[in-house]
């Protein structure tokens, strides 16, 4: 049950010959996917963090500058 | 319980207890993701009638049923939103919609590589594919209001109004699909029904791909939740000072 | 009637003489514009005749599609008129006087769900035998397509009635509101298509009959409440 059904790397790149292409594009389609689901998010996040954090310090000068012109 | 209940609808809680569950989530997904695949890739046998295409149903199948759980998710997101205001709901329901629309469209890709090889053709207006095309008609639509509509207020509540009225047609749709399709033309003689025949070392492996992809979905709803939790709650003191701790970014 | 006893009225008014005065209303209105009457049916006429410039002249080819163009036109027939249902009554302000007032809202928002299938529905349904014909439609589908258009269109006005009143507040409608409603509307279209065609090969199509009599149930019971709620939404 549990043997491996390939004896070679370029055998099981080959998949049999027939569909190569059809299996691995679903699984490359599968690595995007999780990619891009996983990813995304995190970009989103750093810029929200990095907006975030300008706008803070944007805020802190103008505090500061206002205080010095007092 | 209630407390409980009450708890987890503070975005902030919930974005806090996240915290300490994600690291456990991408551990289990990273596991149970590389057992899937190695034992999909290399060891499940050739299938006597689908050859070594058989690998393609250990995505397909997995990305398809949790598509399929999207719809009622958002439903009853929505149903929370509307009934008890809860924001965090709401916040749950905008993120499922995109994922669910990427889940749709995953399972009409990959269906559609698979029926090639299984129908010759890539797409076949098989009950399967032409219901989960209706489906990912009903995520875009669900996208579409939401950023339609400005009030953030009204968005959430329109956008829960469609899910439930989405969710109940959803069924129905199913069904009414199916009915279509089996009149239409004799019953199918290459079922994509691979679980119920077959031996365990074929549904096995797929049990643990579907709980893999579960899992990656849970990551995926959680991941982008919290961002529109820090999105929405950007002026509160707790996301400032998350903010200010935040260290190169 | 005078005065003290109309004020009395007001209040007093039962939800049965609210529903008849707002189906009233409507279809005076509709009389009233009669572009708009028109329209919906013009466009009928144009979309079904598109179809024989589209595919070919032949009998043969024309009827065995005839059942689904018929069915198509009027789902988009019935979403171009959606617009009226509820978007002047929002930019004049009765929809707020409506959604004020005391009489559940189920039965007003019924009430003008059926104008609007009175005013656009029930044309489409009157003139199919006329583009059926035209289509070559076999002689022994007519009654089964004109039966499961009788009960079907009032299921896309109902459906479509929840989207309008999703969207009815946008500036920019455009297209939303087809995206929304068309995917609702697909297991009417499935079903009522199919039993036209079903009827052509001589098949029983008593449960079609009972699947579109069975949606329709459901949908009166439970669009107009979505309607509702997605009107109060919007409104405020």
């Amino acid at each position: 049950m549990f043997a491996l059904q390939f004896s070679s790397l370029s055998e099981f790149l080959h998949m049999g010959g027939v569909y190569t292409f059809h299996i691995w594009a679903v699984y490359l389609l599968f690595a995007v996917f999780i990619s891009y689901n996983l990813l995304q998010p995190k970009m989103v996040r750093r810029h929200f963090l990095r907006e975030q954090k300008r706008r803070a310090a944007r805020d802190e000068e103008l505090a500061s500058k206002t205080n010095t012109q007092k | 319980m209630w407390l409980w209940f009450a708890k987890l609808g503070s975005p902030r809680w919930f974005y806090e207890l996240s915290d300490k569950w994600l690291p456990w989530l991408y551990v289990s997904m990273l596991i149970l993701m590389s057992i899937g695949l190695f034992w999909a890739l290399l060891i499940v046998p050739e299938d006597y009638q689908q050859g070594q295409t058989i690998r393609i149903m250990y995505i397909h199948v997995p990305v398809a049923s949790i598509s399929l759980a999207c719809f009622p998710l958002m439903a009853v997101a929505g149903t929370i939103t509307l009934v008890w205001k809860m924001k965090l709901a709401d916040m749950v329901a905008q993120s499922v919609a995109p994922i669910g629309a990427w889940f749709t469209g995953l399972a009409l890709a990959t269906g559609a590589i698979w029926g090639d090889q299984i129908w010759g053709t890539w797409w076949a207006w098989d009950a399967r594919l032409t219901s989960l095309l209706i489906q990912f008609f009903l995520f875009i639509g669900v996208i579409a209001l939401r950023s339609a509509i400005d009030s953030p207020d009204a968005a959430a509540k329109a956008c829960a109004v469609l899910a439930i009225v989405g969710a109940i047609n959803v069924p129905i749709i199913k069904y009414s699909v199916d009915w279509w399709n089996t009149l239409h033309q004799p019953a199918s003689n290459f079922s994509m029904d691979p679980v119920a025949p077959n031996p365990p070392e074929v549904w096995v492996p797929l049990l643990v791909m579907i709980s893999a992809v579960y899992v990656f979905f849970a990551i995926a709803l959680i991941l982008r939740t919290r961002n529109e939790i820090l999105q929405r709650e950007r002026r509160s003191q707790w996301v400032i000072d998350l903010v200010a701790r935040e260290k190169n970014v | 009637m005078s005065d003290a006893r109309e004020i009395q009225d007001i209040k007093g008014v039962s939800t049965w003489s609210a529903f008849c005065a707002t189906l009233r209303r409507d279809l005076i209105i509709a009389l009233k514009r009669r572009n708009d009457l028109l329209n919906p049916i013009m466009f009928f006429l144009i979309v079904v005749s598109l179809f024989p410039l589209g595919i070919s002249p032949d009998p043969v080819e024309l009827s065995s599609v005839s059942a689904g163009v018929v069915w198509v036109s009027a789902l988009l027939a019935s979403m171009l008129s959606l617009d009226n249902l509820y978007r002047a009554d929002f930019e004049d302000g009765s929809l707020e006087q409506l959604l004020l007032s005391p009489q559940p809202l189920y039965f007003l928002v019924l009430a003008k769900n059926i104008a609007h299938w009175l005013i656009s529905g029930l044309p489409v349904v009157i003139l199919s035998p006329l583009l059926a014909y035209m289509l070559y439609l076999p002689s022994e589908a007519y009654w089964t397509m004109v039966l499961t258009l009788f009960i079907g269109t009032p299921v896309l006005s109902l459906f479509g009635s929840i989207g309008v009143a999703l969207t009815v507040g946008l500036g920019s409608r455009g297209l939303i509101l087809a995206v929304i409603v068309l995917p609702l509307s697909t297991p009417v279209l499935i079903i009522g298509a199919k039993a036209v065609t079903d009827v052509m090969f001589g098949l029983p199509v008593s449960s079609h009959f009972a699947l579109l009599g069975a949606i329709l149930a459901l949908a009166l019971t439970m669009a107009p409440l979505a309607s509702a709620a997605a009107l109060r939404i919007s409104v405020n």
